[in-house]
């Protein structure tokens, strides 16, 4: 299965380039993307996500190019941002997950069997009649994911899923986003011992790619490079 | 409204939303078209507690929707007052009591997503007038449950400026909050997109 393939990327807002030049190819399960504040990390998750669009250079995510087949992108890629609230459509748990399904052609049985399956995955079957926000910021964020991964996406992206969250709350997330092997990740986080447990982890530095490889050793680099 | 549903069985529960909507249509038509009077509005009132009296819905649920659409009442009964006589006044506060109230039973007894269904049918014949019924019935859903976001948005704003010793100032108030509300409709935006809305 092919995985996300930059080549020679630019990502350009106003008139800054937020990404420059960046090549990149990465076939890992699971990937962490590390740096800091306004680096870039967050724009290149809306580029694999097809929410930025390359000024210049080739994207490939799963052999999709995200600028033209953004319908076959939407079924295969589901994406977390790190604010729930912002992530919740509709007024009950049951149906903000059934929600994610209304572009798929399923019967009412099947689309009912895949929320509740997906809400006992996630610890919200006895949620699934509660109003969407009158949940914790925790539970709102399982619910996110549960609506992510209702649709048994190909690769999932997360932009710093855990940032709104407690110690308990943010471990349970991100078990549930790196211990299912079925799909594939990249993770944009400031969690250092979340990008531990990642396969690959990427440092963005000032719009581009400074290092990629083993965790450990890009977090060296990483906390090497900050001038306290 | 927008979290009123609750799980339940009866016969409004049971009945199509289709066909509970029609007849809920019918009853308020037919109560708004009745003459401000005394008596009418005892009629009103006769309605709602028939509506509301049946398995899975109870009486005391008609007192919460009518509690919980109490400022509109008064505001509708107080500004009657000015312009008509006390029977009129109040047979009107009636009319508008009793739309609440049996809307109110829509939302109940229905979840978001059959509602959301059903207008998307019943907008269907304005698709040949360009309108997209999905857009249409996904933009009255999204509208409903960003309620509750904007009411937070707004409380912690508020909390924020007292925090920071300010006063109630409807200035120092309105630029973070339009900010907040703007951002969060970005964010939305960027999170319906992902789940495969155009």
């Amino acid at each position: 299965m092919s995985g996300v393939e930059l080549e020679n990327v630019t990502v350009r807002l106003g008139d800054t380039d937020v990404l420059r030049d960046v090549t990149l190819s990465l076939r890992a399960r699971t990937v962490a993307v590390v740096g800091e504040n306004g680096s870039g990390k967050s724009t290149l998750a809306r580029l694999l996500s097809g929410l930025a669009v390359a000024r210049e250079g080739t994207v490939r995510v799963l052999g999709l190019d995200p600028a033209r087949q953004v319908a076959e992108l939407r079924r295969r890629v589901a994406v977390v941002f790190s604010n729930p609230d912002a992530q919740i459509v509709m007024p009950t748990v049951a149906e903000d997950v059934a929600f994610s399904l209304r572009t798929e052609k399923l019967s009412r049985q099947e689309r009912t069997e895949r929320v509740t399956a997906a809400l006992g995955r996630f610890g919200l079957a006895d949620l699934a009649d509660r109003s969407s926000h009158d949940l914790s910021g925790g539970q709102k964020q399982l619910l996110a994911l549960c609506g992510a991964f209702v649709r048994n996406p190909d690769l999932v992206v997360a932009d710093e899923p855990t940032a709104y969250l407690d110690a308990p709350n943010a471990r349970r997330v991100a078990d549930h986003l790196l211990e299912d092997a079925a799909h594939r990740m990249v993770l944009v986080t400031h969690d250092l011992a979340l990008a531990r447990r990642c396969d690959v982890a990427v440092l963005v530095q000032d719009g581009a790619v400074t290092r990629v490889g083993a965790p450990d050793d890009v977090l060296a680099a990483y906390e090497a490079s900050i001038r306290w | 409204m927008v979290t009123l549903y609750r799980p339940g069985d009866g016969p409004w529960y049971r009945l199509p939303t289709g066909w509970k909507t029609a007849l809920l249509l019918v009853v308020v038509l037919a109560v708004c078209l009745l003459p401000p009077t005394w008596w009418a509005a005892g009629v009103m009132a006769a309605v709602c507690v028939a509506c509301y009296a049946v398995p899975g819905i109870g009486l005391r649920e008609l007192g919460r929707q009518a509690w919980a659409a109490r400022w509109i009442v008064v505001v509708t009964l107080a500004g009657q007052l000015i312009f008509l006589d006390p029977e009129h006044a109040v047979a009107n506060a009636a009319r508008v009591t009793t739309a609440i109230t049996l809307a109110g039973l829509l939302t109940l007894t229905t979840p978001a997503t059959e509602l959301l269904d059903t207008v998307e049918r019943a907008m269907q014949p304005l698709a040949r007038l360009g309108l997209d019924p999905q857009r249409a019935a996904l933009t009255l859903s999204v509208t409903l449950s960003t309620l509750p976001v904007l009411a937070r948005l707004a409380r912690d704003v508020r909390e924020a400026q007292l925090a920071r010793g300010g006063g109630r100032s409807l200035r120092h108030f309105a630029m973070p909050y339009l900010v907040m509300v703007l951002k969060h409709a970005d964010e939305l935006g960027d999170a319906l997109a992902v789940r495969g809305v155009r």
